[in-house]
């Protein structure tokens, strides 16, 4: 089983810094999800496959080869954050776009950040702007 | 001593208000407090020139032995004295002085803050603790000199300070770190000499001590920030930057050398720089016209002499440093006093333009008169006393000590010729040609330099007075072994004397031939130039440029340049550690996975291919779907259900706000081929090292048990059988509030992100119209409600619990504002989705905090048995879950629905 793990685990994180690394601010969000999901099953992996039970212990009973709870716990956890922090940056997205158009997202922070109070006689870096 | 410095920082709190309240009269009260301590210091004067010590002890940092350790000895007696005296009467004079400034409540607070940092700094026994003292003594330093914000050249002196004594008090705590590690212990008092010279790191200590010590003291190369301190307002210059603060530096001298002091390498380095900074700073004193500055050179030179004096490390060296010190404190605050007094009175601080200043204020006069006779060193002023002590010092050093003389001589007669300036030329003689009609200035601003000045002058003519009571333990604090003292101004004809009558001398010859002398001086053009401010700018200069290219290098505004060099170091990181273990890979079992996981697998895979590929926005939102239920599907076959509910949940809910947002954008156009392959070949490396790491980290089995802990005591203690639950809302409870803390904190962020909600909820359009789902939808709702309590209500024992029933909740009650508008949900449940949500974070708290009822921890469990069936306090705090997930998750799709219907 580990192997299947590992091998989507590596395939969901290249494709998802693949996304990340994409031009279209709309598409590195998706890529913000699925870079998400493969840390989470790689976390879940890392406490170890191979479990025959669920973590359950009806009357105090422990199952043979019961999964491992604590990494279950924490990607749970984990999975939430992660729906949180993605409708941030969808709604970032959504913000970005409103105020500024449809952007590359190297040139976002151009529109975005004043310059520093102090460089602002110096020649303008980011004039795309 | 720690009630004084306590007093001291609270006054120095009270100061602005104070000066609100009684504007004429603050000064003279705040002035009572440093007077006070001053009487205090005095009335223990008796019990420490018989030897004794005076401690106090405060635990502060107990697991590394780090204590508020206060000590009272002869040094600290002899440095609080002058610390509280001259201090009493600056503030005093500072009431006179700055009377018409508008901030000078702030004024005075700063001066008191530096007061209480410098009396910590000299009865601190204990070595970080004096480190504190001595950064607070920089940063009120700071605040002083750059007390006239609006000037800049005030602003680029206090900068400058700063950051020369800022630096050296980094390489001082270095330092201080390394001895107490070799000494092992943070006690000054009980510091082995012997141990820490045999040490091997002994150089590297005394040489990061040294920087830390040169920079406060304005050694050479760090002379230059001193001068320019003399930006900040009169009373400081006299205070800080002659009288007290720059001593810092000699203070931590004296202060260790009884443990670091003796060998040749720090007799060398500090003679060898005293030395230097001696005759730079009197050379440049002489060249100066103006009085402040003059004066601000020769506090170079007489630093550079103390620094000399106490590398000499002879009985009569130590003894004159220890007078030189009282006698400089008292005649250069008297004489700064006595410019700025000056500065008041006619306009100017040129000496060229003064003169003949006698006749219209002799009592300023007159204080002049006597500091700068001590300043010269003439008899019978505690000067001379000194003088005559520094050479017998030097002189006790054989050959390198008549060299040394040689230049002390030179150095004294400058500073000789230099006093001349400030009195003979100042006042007596034809009158100058001042800005306006002198005056002799008000009472508060003669009192302290005629104070100051008369006190060199009785201590010089009754010397056996400070022998007897402060010299003599100074000086055994200072010295490694006992030394015996005696001042006499009267030795016989020495050879000290001789090189006395030499300085005053050579010294009236240079003031009567001044003209000469600075003539020559002018020829050393190129000497001036690096010796001035010039190489200070370029190096500034220099470091902006650096720091510029640094972080435009970095800073580049480029998400993508980012994103790129931290997969690559993640992935080369990863790398370096999987080749170190050698590639030690879980045995190869991709045979024997089953059918469906393959399955499950490969729809994850696929869908995050098309998330990764297709340019249509429902496709996209399709493709993203698909990866998720895949991933749910395989968290169901590797036994996690409550992981796998949740992904179910997130994925329903993450699918209609991504469908919701990227209905109104345009499609995602394909990329351009330009940087595919670097990136490709990245995205794959990255992958690549993930996995492996992944295979790596289950080669072995997992170490410990904690597993198997959470397995057995599940039941047992927390009550519930399904082990997950239970530790999200008992065994990991804190962690598990933080998180909701997040997801609330994310969620009214990107709602408010979304814009403002208008005022009222328009019952509007639905967004999505069908008569049939409006109609079928309702008992729809209540079904997922209802679903979404039971999830809670049995999720400690069965697959369940507050997230997945606050996601339920939240995806049934996202149907109903899609159907009918964004206010339906609120009519539903009669509350705003964000009060639901605090409503939630106030249950949790409310769970957590009950466990600190009777004596409990935070979070500690409290159970109540119905029966067979036991209540507690981890099922309140997953309700609390419960109401904060779902009322956060609803909270943001009301808003977006809303401005969808504004729009």
């Amino acid at each position: 089983m580990i192997w299947l793990t590992a091998l989507t685990v590596a395939g969901l994180a290249a494709l998802g810094l693949w996304m990340l690394l994409d031009r279209n601010l709309k598409r590195v969000v998706l890529g913000i999800a699925v870079l998400g999901n493969a840390i989470n099953l790689a976390v879940f992996a890392a406490g170890r496959l191979g479990a025959e039970q669920a973590a359950f212990t009806p009357a105090g009973q422990v199952p043979l080869a019961a999964a491992n709870p604590l990494p279950q716990a924490l990607v749970l956890t984990a999975i939430v954050i992660g729906f949180a922090l993605f409708a941030f940056a969808l709604a970032l997205l959504k913000r970005s776009r409103d105020l500024h158009g449809d952007r590359e997202t190297d040139h976002v922070s151009a529109v975005t950040e004043e310059p520093a109070p102090d460089l602002r006689q110096g020649p303008d870096r980011e004039g795309q702007a | 001593m720690l009630q004084a410095l306590l007093l001291l920082l609270l006054a120095a709190l009270l100061a602005p208000a104070l000066t609100r309240l009684l504007p004429r009269h603050a000064g003279a009260c705040l002035a009572l407090l440093p007077l006070g301590i001053f009487l205090w210091l005095l009335s223990h004067m008796g019990s420490i020139a018989d030897g004794q010590v005076l401690e106090q002890r405060v635990s502060w940092i107990a697991a590394l032995q780090i204590a508020v350790h206060l000590r009272l000895d002869g040094l600290s007696l002899l440095f609080g004295l002058l610390i509280s005296g001259i201090g009493s009467l600056i503030v005093l004079y500072a009431a006179g002085y700055l009377e018409q400034h508008r901030q000078l409540g702030r004024f005075y607070a700063y001066l008191l803050l530096f007061m209480l940092a410098m009396l910590g700094l000299v009865l601190a026994d204990d070595l970080i603790l004096l480190f504190v003292f001595w950064e607070l003594t920089s940063v009120a330093s700071f605040l002083l000199i750059g007390f006239q914000h609006d000037k800049p050249e005030a602003r680029r002196a206090a900068l400058q300070a700063l950051l020369i004594t800022g630096g050296g008090g980094l390489a001082l705590l270095a330092g201080l770190l390394l001895l107490g590690g070799v000494a092992q212990t943070w006690q000054i008092s009980s510091l082995d000499a012997a141990q820490v010279q045999g040490h091997a790191l002994f150089p590297a200590i005394m040489l990061l001590v040294l920087l830390g010590c040169f920079s406060k003291s304005a050694q050479l190369p760090f002379h230059l920030w001193l001068p320019n301190a003399m930006n900040a307002p009169t009373p400081v210059s006299a205070f800080l930057h002659s009288a007290t603060m720059v001593k810092a530096g000699v203070f931590l001298l004296a202060r260790l050398n009884p443990s670091l002091g003796g060998s040749l390498g720090w007799s060398s380095l500090l003679i060898a720089f005293g030395a230097a900074t001696a005759l730079l700073g009197a050379l440049l004193a002489i060249r100066q016209t103006d009085l402040k500055r003059l004066l601000a050179y020769t506090t170079v030179a007489v630093l550079g002499q103390l620094t000399m004096l106490i590398g000499s490390n002879t009985p009569y060296g130590l003894q004159a440093f220890v007078l030189y010190l009282v006698a400089h404190s008292l005649y250069k605050a008297a004489l700064f006093m006595a410019v700025g007094a000056i500065d008041h009175a006619t306009g100017t601080r040129e000496y060229p333009r003064l003169g003949g200043l006698w006749r219209f204020m002799p009592l300023t006069g007159c204080a002049v008169a006597l500091a700068a006779f001590s300043n010269a060193g003439l008899p019978p002023f505690f000067g001379f006393i000194a003088k005559e002590f520094k050479y017998s010092g030097l002189l006790e050093l054989g050959l390198v000590g008549g060299l040394i003389t040689t230049v002390m001589i030179l150095t004294n007669a400058l500073l000789f010729a230099a006093a001349g300036l400030v009195f003979v030329k100042s006042f007596l003689g034809p009158p100058g040609a001042y800005p306006r009609q002198p005056h002799e200035v008000s009472l508060p601003l003669w009192l302290g330099p005629l104070l100051l000045a008369l006190g060199g002058f009785l201590l010089g003519a009754w010397n056996s007075w400070p022998e007897t009571w402060l010299v003599n333990t100074a000086v055994q604090n200072i010295a490694s072994g006992p030394v015996d003292v005696s001042l006499y101004l009267w030795g016989g004809f020495t050879p000290a004397l001789l090189a006395s009558l030499l300085t005053i001398s050579l010294g009236l010859a240079f003031y009567l031939r001044r003209d000469l002398l600075l003539k020559l001086l002018g020829r050393l053009q190129w000497f001036w130039q690096f010796s001035g401010d010039l190489l200070w700018d370029r190096l500034l200069k220099r470091v902006f440029a650096v720091a510029a290219l640094t972080a435009s290098a970095f800073q580049h505004g480029s998400l993508r340049q980012h994103l790129a060099l931290l997969a690559l170091c993640i992935s080369l990181l990863l790398g370096i550690g999987i080749t170190w273990l050698g590639w030690p890979l879980a045995p190869f079992d991709l045979h024997q996975a089953s059918l469906p996981a393959l399955l499950a697998a490969s729809l994850s895979l696929l869908g995050a291919l098309g998330a990764a590929w297709l340019p249509g926005r429902l496709s996209l939102v399709a493709a993203l779907g698909l990866s998720g239920l895949g991933l749910t599907l395989l968290f169901f076959l590797m036994q996690a259900p409550d992981v796998a509910m949740t992904m179910l949940m997130v994925e329903s809910l993450g699918v209609v706000l991504l469908a919701l947002i990227y209905r109104r954008m345009p499609r995602v156009a394909p990329q351009g081929r330009g940087l595919a392959w670097p990136r490709a070949l990245l995205a794959g490396l990255f992958g690549l090292s993930i996995g492996l790491a992944l295979l790596v980290s289950s080669a072995a089995p997992l170490p410990g048990d904690l597993a198997q802990w959470y397995l057995a005591n599940s039941y047992g203690q927390g009550h519930g059988a399904n082990v997950v639950n239970v530790i999200l809302v008992d065994f990991r409870a804190f962690d598990t509030l933080g998180e909701i803390v997040v997801v609330a904190l994310a969620m009214l962020a990107a709602a408010s992100l979304l814009g403002r909600t208008p005022a009222k909820l328009g019952t509007g359009d639905p967004v999505f119209a069908s008569s049939l789902l409006l109609e079928g939808l309702k008992p729809l709702v209540w079904l997922l409600l209802g679903a979404s309590l039971l999830l809670l209500w049995r999720g400690h024992n069965l697959p369940g619990g507050g997230f997945i029933g606050g996601l339920t909740a939240a995806a049934g009650c996202v149907l109903l504002v899609l159907m009918h508008g964004p206010a339906s949900a609120e009519r539903l449940l009669r509350l705003r989705p964000r009060t639901l949500m605090g409503i939630g974070l106030a249950v949790a708290l409310l769970a957590a905090s009950l466990g600190l009822l009777g004596g409990g921890a935070f979070f500690q469990a409290h159970w109540l048995w119905l029966g067979e069936l036991p209540l507690g306090t981890p099922l309140l705090f997953d309700l609390g879950v419960y109401l904060c997930v779902f009322g956060a998750s609803l909270h943001l799709f009301q808003r977006l629905t809303a401005e969808e219907h504004a729009a």
